[in-house]
């Protein structure tokens, strides 16, 4: 499903192109979320941000966090893919999503539809090997576990329980291959 | 006439940023219990906007404390229009002792470019939204010639959430209303930016009272606490200041935070990379409420 932000703010009269503070979080969120009523388990949410210039920490707290949230724990769970963020928005996230870590045992993460500042696809702090999955995904799209092992230089189960762990960031997919499962990139 | 002229409090002409108002601030008890009712600005020959705005707090808190307006006088032309080119009369905190005559009055048209006037973020929240949204649209429609020196894209972005982000403190925890206002001016050769944006509320030590958890050495602890850690009086987190601080960095200029009777000022604009210069101080004159100066300069 793609959900066009900019559309969504021009229905609820919101004055663009920059999206902030907490009561605005609210709206938006509110109504996303209604969209997501129809989508089906392990569906890909493509948040489209074009024509929105910034969005602040607050609207970050209230709109993007809680859905990254909703997309782990809800009945059902989802894919977040982030499309067209401009620098400030990308900043802006990363700011708040290492602030998160910083007070909390979870961390946030949250793939893009292009290589950022960071180099690679995604926005949140991963570890060296984590990152290396995400990269060795965006160009292989679909890879095993064998696969992975080899890559990133760990065992098969060192490269399973990572891969499990990104699963569960809801930054790859798991998908059936044959009898097996394979990962793959949103 | 006399009585009036005895009974004014002399500012010294420190008015060029937010460390020499200091010393403004230090004049401000002289105030009470003098029967002083007018402040002559005769000595000051620049003022910036930290300044203008802790001025404008001053006289607030002043008509707050004893139902009388302060008088202005004894104005350096050039200062008289500057603030009322400010719409520093425009809040009702100050009396003039000698209005500015229109024919002197700064065309809005030819000076506009550069700033943005004070303007009030009151403490209610949907009246708070529209004035920061009001602020940053027109923050959005000059920006390039605020940012005329630095400008990029990016750049005008950084400073939307800036003042999107420490507007909304105002309403958020100072319990008050505050201003804000943007000016880019030169200086001895230098170009400077300024955003200021103060209030005169509860400030940062009380609204952390209720959070025993946190716990800082000295009251300037923990306002750079406030700017570098991502705590906040209200919720779990707070990602608002330490936001702001790290776009500061990014763009290496400098923060001047203030609240009650400590500081904390960042420069990040003294070294290339890395981390900035951090000074704290505490025991400074009390002042209510939470002051906000960023800077940057070319």
């Amino acid at each position: 499903m793609r959900v066009e932000i900019k559309k969504i703010a021009k229905d609820l009269k919101i004055a663009l192109p920059d999206l902030i503070t907490r009561p605005v979080g609210r709206k938006m969120y509110e109504r996303v979320k209604k969209q997501l009523s129809v989508i089906h388990e392990d569906e890909v949410v493509l948040l489209d941000f074009e024509g929105i210039k910034v969005v602040d920490s607050s609207f970050i707290d209230e709109f993007l966090l809680r859905l990254i949230m909703d997309s782990r724990s809800s009945n059902p769970a989802f894919f977040i893919k982030l499309q067209s963020i401009s620098d400030a928005i990308e900043i802006n996230c990363e700011s708040v999503f290492s602030s998160f870590r910083r007070l909390s045992e979870d961390r946030v993460a949250v793939i893009t539809d292009r290589i950022i500042g960071n180099n690679s696809v995604y926005l949140g702090s991963l570890s060296k090997p984590e990152r290396d999955i995400i990269d060795y995904l965006r160009v292989n799209k679909t890879v095993r576990v064998p696969e992975i092992a080899h890559y990133i230089g760990k065992s098969e189960p060192e490269s399973e329980e990572l891969a499990e762990v990104l699963l569960a960031l809801r930054l790859i997919r798991r998908q059936k291959d044959g009898g097996n499962f394979c990962y793959a990139s949103l | 006439m006399q009585r009036a002229r005895d009974a004014a409090l002399v500012l010294p002409n420190k008015c060029r940023d937010a460390y020499s108002f200091e010393d403004v601030l230090g004049h401000q008890n002289s105030l009470y219990g003098n029967e002083v009712s007018v402040v002559d600005l005769s000595r000051i020959d620049f003022i910036e906007p930290y300044s203008m705005i802790g001025l404008l707090l001053l006289g607030r808190t002043y008509l707050r404390n004893t139902g009388q307006k302060l008088t202005l006088a004894g104005m350096q032309q050039p200062i008289h229009q500057y603030l009322s080119r400010m719409d520093f009369f425009k809040w009702g905190c100050f009396a003039e002792a000698v209005e500015l005559d229109k024919s002197k009055q700064l065309k809005r048209s030819s000076f506009s470019n550069r700033v943005v006037e004070i303007t009030e973020i009151p403490n209610r929240e949907r009246e708070s939204i529209a004035a920061i949204t009001g602020i940053i649209a027109v923050f959005r429609k000059r920006a390039e010639h605020i940012l005329k020196y630095w400008m990029a894209d990016s750049t005008v972005d950084y400073f939307v959430t800036v003042i999107s982000e420490v507007c909304q403190n105002i309403f958020e925890h100072s319990m008050d209303s505050g201003y804000c206002a943007v000016q880019t001016y030169s200086l001895a050769g230098e170009h400077v930016l300024r955003l200021v944006i103060a209030d005169s509320g509860i400030g940062i030590p009380r609204s952390f009272s209720a959070k025993p958890e946190i716990v800082a050495e000295s009251n300037a602890r923990l306002v750079e606490m406030a700017l570098t850690t991502p705590i906040s009086s209200k919720r779990k987190a707070g990602y608002g200041l330490c936001q702001v601080n790290a776009i500061v960095e990014k763009l290496r200029g400098s923060i001047f935070l203030r609240s009650a009777d400590s500081s904390v000022a960042v420069l990040y604009n003294r070294k290339r990379v890395g981390p900035g210069q951090v000074f704290l101080k505490n025991g400074l004159t009390g002042f209510p409420g939470t002051q906000i100066s960023i800077s940057l300069f070319g």
